[in-house]
Formats: C-alpha cells, sequence, structure tokens
C-alpha cells in the first residue's frame, strides 16, 4: 500500500467502468476483485452492458467513467461514424488475440471434400473456402453466410483479411452479417450462419457441442492481433489526469496477475462465473481463459489470448493504423482522411509511459512498430530493458511498415 | 405522414402495453418481434421508419449493422439526437429504451415516440417490480454469494471448496452457475 502514496490522490474516488460479458472483460474483473483498483485509492464498480452499441451510448452520455472497448471504438466515436461524435482516447490495450473463427459441420465437410491443401494452416483454409463458394455458385445455390459481432470490430476486419487472402471478395462473394455473440452458436446450429469470427467461449462451444469446427484463431491470421482496450472521453482524461493513471496502474497489474501463472488464469475464470459477471458454464471459462504455455500444448490454440507478455498493453500507433486501413480497404473509412493525427489524438502511448513509470515497467521507445516482420520471439529495446516480443506475422507473410 | 414503428423486445405483456400506447399517440405499430427472428429479413421485408428495441437486447448490434447498411434503414437515437435532446436519450437509457429511426422522420415525433416508450417501460416495471439494469448484475452476484454461504453452511467447508462445488455441480448439470445458484436457494426456501 504505502507504494501508492508517492502518486497524487486520484481525484475522483468512486468510478464506474463498462464491460461486457466475454472473457477478456477479465482485467477489470480482477482489477476489481483481487483489490488492485483499491491499491490505487480506487472504488470502483464494473457496469455488465449487453451490447457493444449500449456500452456506447453508455459512454458518450457520460454515464461510464471508461470501459472495456473494441480497439476501433476510440477512432470510431472521435470521428462521429459510431453513435455521437464523441472524442475518445485509449492509453492502454488489454489484450491481444482471443478470437476465432469457426464453420458449420455441413461447410467443413465441403472444405475438406473440394480443398486439395491440408486444412490445417489458414491460408489453405480460406482456398478452401473459395473452391467451396465456386462450386455453390455453378450450382446456382445461395451465397454462404458470415457473422462477426459489431460494424467496428477487430472480428469484422479478421474475417475480411482471411477471407480476402484466400481470393473471396467479401463483398460479391457471401454474405456478412452481425450475430450478438450468445447467438450465434444457435444461429450456426439452426443453419442461419454457416461461419462466423468471435472472441471465446462461443468457439469452444459450438465446437464443443459439435456444432461446429473452429478452423483458426486471431494469432494465426496476425500474430499480434490487439483485441480489447481501456477507453476513456478525451474531455474526462483532461479533467482527471490522477485518476485516469491510477486506473492504468491498477490494469496494468491485474494484466501482468493474468498472465503470471495458470493458477492465476484459472482463478481469473472463477471470478468472471462466481462474481455473476459472466453467466457461462465454468469450465467453457477456464477452457477459454487456460494460459499460454498450456493452450500451446493443444493445436494451434485458437482463441488463446495475451494480457500482458509481449508489450501486449503498450498502446502501439501501428496496431490502430493497421486497422484503420484496413477499413479503408473496405470504403469503411474516408481515404482522404489524415489519418496520423487522428491516430495521435485517439491512440495515447505517452500516457501508458507515465503510468508503467511509476510501477517500474520497461515500456517500448518506439510509437509505432512494424508488424508482420517477424516469425518467432524477439527482443525490443525499452526505457528499463529489453523486452521479450512474440511472433506477428501476417497469414500470407504480409509486412505493414512501420 | 404515419410513422410505422417496429418494436422488438423479448416480454409479451410490457410490448403490448407499448404496442397500444403508440397507437393511441398516433404511431402505427408493424409488428413486435423478439431475438430469435431474423432481424435482416424482418428490416428487408418491412423496412420501418423506427425501431424501438429493449436495451437489454444484445441484438441492438445487428440494428447498428443495418443503420451501417444505407439511407433506408432507421440510424440509432444517439446519432440523430445530436446535442438537441441529451437528456431524452439518457432518459432513454436508463429505462432501457433504445431506438433506431429513419432521418427524414421529423425531431418533434421522435420525442414524443420516445416519450411514450419510456413512460411505457417504467409504468411495466413499477408495476412488475422489476430491477434495473444495474440492479440486475447486482442481484445476481448477491444470489450467488449466498448460495456459496450455504454451501459452506451445510457442508462445513471453506469458500475454495464451495466455489468447487458449485463449479462441479454447474458442470455436470450443464447449467452455469448463476441458474444453479438461484435453484439451490429456491430448494431451500430462500429468496435469490
Amino acid at each position: 500500500m504505502s507504494a501508492t502514496r508517492e502518486f497524487p490522490a486520484p481525484e475522483l474516488a468512486r468510478l464506474t467502468l463498462g464491460m461486457l460479458p466475454l472473457n477478456d472483460a477479465a482485467p477489470l474483473v480482477v482489477a476489481v476483485e483481487e483489490g488492485f483498483f483499491a491499491a490505487e485509492g480506487l472504488e470502483v464498480s464494473l457496469s455488465v452492458e449487453s451490447s457493444w452499441a449500449g456500452l456506447r451510448d453508455a459512454m458518450q452520455l457520460g454515464l461510464l467513467d471508461g470501459a472495456q472497448m473494441l480497439a476501433l471504438m476510440p477512432l470510431s466515436s472521435t470521428l462521429g461514424i459510431d453513435g455521437r461524435r464523441t472524442p475518445m482516447l485509449s492509453a492502454l490495450t488489454l489484450n491481444l488475440g482471443g478470437n476465432a473463427i469457426t464453420v458449420s459441420q455441413a461447410l467443413h465437410a465441403q472444405m475438406q471434400a473440394l480443398g486439395d491443401e491440408a486444412l490445417t494452416e489458414p491460408l489453405g483454409q480460406a482456398r478452401a473456402l473459395k473452391r467451396v463458394i465456386e462450386q455453390r455458385r455453378l450450382a446456382g445455390e445461395p451465397p454462404l453466410r458470415f457473422a462477426n459481432v459489431y460494424p467496428f470490430s477487430s472480428h469484422r476486419y479478421l474475417l475480411r483479411y482471411w477471407l480476402a487472402a484466400g481470393g473471396i471478395d467479401p463483398e460479391r462473394d457471401l454474405e456478412l452479417r452481425v450475430v450478438p455473440p450468445p447467438l450465434m452458436v444457435s444461429q450456426l446450429e439452426a443453419g442461419g450462419l454457416d461461419g462466423y469470427c468471435v472472441g471465446e467461449p462461443w468457439n469452444r462451444l459450438a465446437q464443443g457441442r459439435g456444432l461446429g469446427h473452429v478452423l483458426c484463431g486471431s494469432f494465426d491470421i496476425w500474430g499480434a492481433s490487439q483485441e480489447k482496450v481501456f477507453g476513456v472521453r478525451e474531455a474526462w482524461a483532461e479533467r482527471y489526469p490522477d485518476t485516469h493513471r491510477a486506473v492504468l496502474r491498477g490494469l496494468l497489474r491485474a494484466c501482468a496477475w493474468l498472465d503470471r501463472s495458470a493458477a492465476n488464469r484459472q482463478r481469473a475464470a472463477h471470478l468472471l462465473c462466481v462474481g455473476g459477471y459472466l453467466d457461462v458454464a465454468p469450465q467453457v471459462v477456464e477452457q477459454g481463459l487456460r494460459h499460454l504455455a498450456d493452450a500451446r500444448g493443444e493445436k494451434g490454440a485458437p482463441g488463446a489470448t495475451l494480457f500482458q507478455r509481449h508489450a501486449t498493453n503498450f498502446p502501439w500507433y501501428s496496431h490502430t493504423r493497421w486497422y484503420a486501413n484496413q477499413m479503408q480497404r473496405w470504403g469503411h473509412l474516408p481515404g482522404d482522411l489524415d489519418l496520423e493525427a487522428l491516430i495521435a489524438r485517439c491512440v495515447r502511448p505517452d500516457l501508458y509511459r507515465q503510468a508503467a513509470a511509476d510501477i517500474g515497467l520497461s515500456s517500448p521507445l518506439d510509437d509505432s512498430k512494424t508488424e508482420g516482420a517477424h516469425d518467432r520471439e524477439w527482443s525490443l529495446p525499452g526505457t528499463r530493458g529489453g523486452i521479450d516480443m512474440g511472433p506477428d506475422r501476417f497469414l500470407d507473410g504480409g509486412v505493414f511498415g512501420a | 405522414m404515419t410513422i410505422r414503428v417496429l418494436i422488438v423486445d423479448a416480454k409479451a405483456e410490457r410490448s403490448r402495453a407499448l404496442d397500444q400506447a403508440l397507437v393511441e399517440a398516433g404511431f402505427e405499430v408493424m409488428t413486435t418481434v423478439d431475438e430469435s427472428e431474423d432481424l435482416y429479413t424482418v428490416m428487408e421485408r418491412l423496412q420501418p421508419d423506427a425501431v424501438i428495441v429493449d436495451a437489454a437486447l444484445p441484438s441492438r448490434d445487428t440494428l447498428e449493422h443495418l443503420g451501417q447498411l444505407g439511407r433506408r434503414f432507421p440510424k440509432p437515437m444517439i446519432m440523430l439526437a445530436e446535442e438537441e435532446t441529451p437528456e431524452l436519450t439518457q432518459q432513454a437509457a436508463q429505462a432501457g429504451v433504445s431506438a433506431y429511426v429513419v432521418d427524414s422522420v421529423m425531431p418533434a415525433l421522435v420525442r414524443s415516440m420516445i416519450n411514450v416508450a419510456v413512460t411505457s417501460f417504467e409504468a411495466h416495471r413499477a408495476l412488475k417490480g422489476e430491477l434495473t439494469r444495474t440492479q440486475e448484475s447486482l442481484a445476481q452476484r448477491r444470489a450467488i454469494d449466498r448460495a456459496k454461504a450455504l454451501i459452506m453452511e451445510n457442508r462445513t467447508c471453506g469458500e475454495d471448496a464451495a466455489y468447487q462445488y458449485l463449479r462441479t455441480t454447474a458442470m455436470n448439470r450443464r447449467m452455469t452457475i448463476h441458474e444453479l445458484a438461484q435453484e439451490l436457494l429456491a430448494a431451500t426456501g430462500k429468496k435469490s
């Protein structure tokens, strides 16, 4: 406790933070339940929202102080393309990875019958899907239907990147919808969907019930894929800088705790279920949150997620830039935008470095990195010594320059 | 011009009352659907001017996507209201009402429609003694805590053992911990 005394007292003692009932809300739940926020002098209550639109409304109306967010939400809200124009920013990434692509058993069987490559790696899988699509077109069958979770989501752009890498045009060759995660499995079962990209536990759940086949995970598509972030309104961050910094310290400690051991991951699953945050069977949550050291033992381990290792929490400009480029690629963001100015406004590595320095963590020196250049683990210079980084390869071998 | 409204709600009694109130206020209610229906097909077929949806339904995100697809689909209220009616949007959010409206509907009519929906939802909540959204998740946590306490008492065990018991039982019975907690409390006659 005494270690926190040297920091300026937060301007706000009581906060309400928003989250969705998902495995990767774990850092917020752990920070509350294991006392990491309390140690910073913060009394935090978590508000469990039922949709991203609901969470966005609550943020834009000022009903929440901060929230777990989709990585693209601060940028989209600042631009005014997602709800009411409200400048938002993020100074911390909550996790990397965690999503997977699942297809129905029927579609998987068709892919196996038509693909002449092994269906074990994502590029071969996407190419096999293309063959199925071509055959269906010749037979005059309706287009396949895939789903993701929200218009401005990593799921949407990872799915599109995977499809396009296999030569599939996501606009013409299939129908893309938004379906809330809890409804995905039942729609796959009812035949309303042929596949989807979603976070855990909704991939394991489909596979466990024999309804779907999990093809590949976020890390198979992009080795460093950024997932959720912690976001606040820009005006809030300016008004309560010391509160923001204290929240960031609490979250950094919670994230480090989550990646420390397999036992902590299991404990986090317990907190999510027994705390009433997530109304899903506990063993499904536990499997999805399994420590990467364990999960790597499984083949591919789609849906595996990192909360702290490999500089997970650092808000890289290059992560947001990659997603923004994907939005532009598909015409979801104007091409003539001053993207760099927008990224500098919504992504705040400077605020991250302050909070990290407070608790003695080493931060990357640069705000961007080359994405896709590393096949294996590598080391990055940091403010307090080198940082171990993970592979960041794209499925098609593409390199996205810094 | 009559505004044609689609209601998306899983609570039949509440949506019937809302339907009636909207009609009395001069709106046309096309139909009421719940989450199990395919919203893409429903929206394409009916082309409503406005949608009123229970804010607790995750399907709101599907309506967001439809709103992005083109002018003919209603947009989220928070986008249309701009700075004109922030209090009303806030009130609606607290009452659990979400709305989607096409650009061409006059702001005065949007306000009137939202007011009708907020009043109707709040009347239903008062009548049924229902909890607000924030109270619901708190109540859920309390139910689990009380079930745990019950197990600790009955089996004279510690918290971790009580959790293990809940976990294993829920797993074997393919239930969530909250469902099991409610069942345990109901069986012993304790209110969840």
